[in-house]
């Protein structure tokens, strides 16, 4: 296992030396993750293990950019990752140079970076909340994040109305919301 | 806090990497504009990053890790950018906010659309389940009353305008249902410019339905 200190440890020294063990460690504890992730939303293993080493490489041309107080090294290739799969989606036509903007997220204007401040502790502690939700409110953020699956999909995957998915979402969603809004004031 | 934000579930899809280009389009400038939404993005990512941490491993094919090194000579790692780079703005598009600019063409002019309305279209390859582009209305001047048949997706880039739901500023976010009719009028001061995303195809049902409807079907309009 790699703690969220050790993963960020790994990713400042590729950062500071291009240190190619660090990248080694990361490898391996990631990209079989991201590969299990693009394979959960239908991907096929073998282009699920070539983009997953393609977000590993962004991973390393992207390192310098990594903050470890505007969001832990999870949640950090997960935006990788995510712009993979997008990019994988769109495949058939332009590149999407969109998508790597998503980074940017984590690199906000000055103005509000002290309220972002938090956000690298905030991994942590959606872990624990995360944790505490309902098998059924679980199940439906699942599947929304891994299995590339629209509102509509998922209701009629798990038969039950859309009404009820949309409401476990915005249920599940505003439990952490509150919890972490409890945390940060 | 911005008094309208994107509904969070349309803020989660745009977390997981799941909407169209254009309603995509439309939240990455509500959370570039909203630091409310933008911190629920990054909530709802770290989400995404502790469900792909506890994710089951996939096995990798032998040699993965020696092939991806082997790679990497090629690939430098690039130096921390030291700020988000602004592009450089035309006279008359400050409005538009760096995540737009390249969707909008360097020759881009406002086009005069019968009902008192400018627009730019916003051409996004690989999305033709939506239509996007960007309207300016002068003060107190209105949209002609529409429903949509699909969703409505709106951002507002400048000025403000209100509807029957509310008053809308910079950074606002609206979506609307199809079945619902509405009628935007923009708000006193500078003129309301807004981008809108609309599944197609829309139906006007004002005094200018009958004149509209045949110029939306070709997309003209």
């Amino acid at each position: 296992m790699l703690s969220p200190d050790e993963a960020a440890d790994l990713i400042e020294a590729i950062a500071a030396r291009q240190d190619r063990a660090a990248f080694a460690s990361l490898f391996r504890h990631y990209a079989p993750r991201v590969k299990a992730f693009l394979m959960r939303g239908g991907t096929d293993a073998e282009t699920a293990q070539e983009v997953a080493q393609e977000a590993l490489i962004m991973v390393w041309r992207k390192a310098a950019s990594f903050d470890r107080g505007r969001a832990s090294a999870a949640t950090w290739i997960y935006t990788i990752a995510r712009n993979k799969r997008i990019d994988l989606a769109r495949r058939t036509s332009r590149p999407a140079i969109e998508t790597e903007d998503w980074l940017t997220v984590f690199a906000p204007e000055e103005e509000d970076a002290d309220k972002s401040v938090l956000a690298g502790q905030t991994y942590t502690r959606v872990k624990e909340l995360l944790g505490g939700l309902s098998a059924d409110q679980l199940v439906v953020i699942q599947k929304a994040f891994f299995e590339d699956k629209t509102h509509t999909a998922i209701a009629e995957e798990l038969q039950l109305p859309l009404g009820t998915v949309k409401s476990r979402i915005r249920l599940a969603l505003g439990r952490l919301r509150e919890a972490l809004e409890k945390d940060e004031s | 806090m911005s008094s309208h934000s994107a509904p969070e579930e349309l803020l989660l899809d745009y977390a997981a990497g799941t909407l169209a280009r254009g309603p995509e389009l439309a939240v990455s400038l509500h959370v570039e504009l909203d630091p409310e939404a933008r911190r629920t993005v990054e909530r709802l990512a770290a989400v995404g990053g502790v469900l792909m941490e506890d994710e089951i491993e996939a096995a990798l094919d032998e040699g993965a890790l020696e092939r991806t090194l082997a790679r990497l000579g090629d690939v430098p790692v690039e130096p921390r950018p030291k700020s988000r780079p602004v592009p450089p703005r035309r006279p008359g598009f400050e409005w538009v906010p760096p995540a737009l600019a390249r969707h909008i063409a360097p020759d881009a002019r406002w086009r005069r659309v019968i009902g008192g309305f400018e627009e730019i279209r916003v051409n996004l390859p690989g999305d033709t389940s939506h239509r996007v582009s960007v309207l300016r209305l002068e003060p107190g001047h209105g949209l002609p009353v529409h429903r949509h048949v699909g969703t409505e997706y709106t951002v507002v880039l400048q000025g403000g305008y209100t509807d029957e739901t509310g008053n809308y500023g910079v950074g606002d976010f609206a979506v609307g249902p199809g079945s619902e009719q509405h009628e935007p009028i923009a708000d006193p001061g500078e003129p309301c410019i807004a981008l809108i995303v609309v599944e197609k195809p829309i139906v006007l049902t004002g005094p200018f339905g009958r004149f509209f409807n045949p110029l939306v079907r070709r997309g003209l309009i």
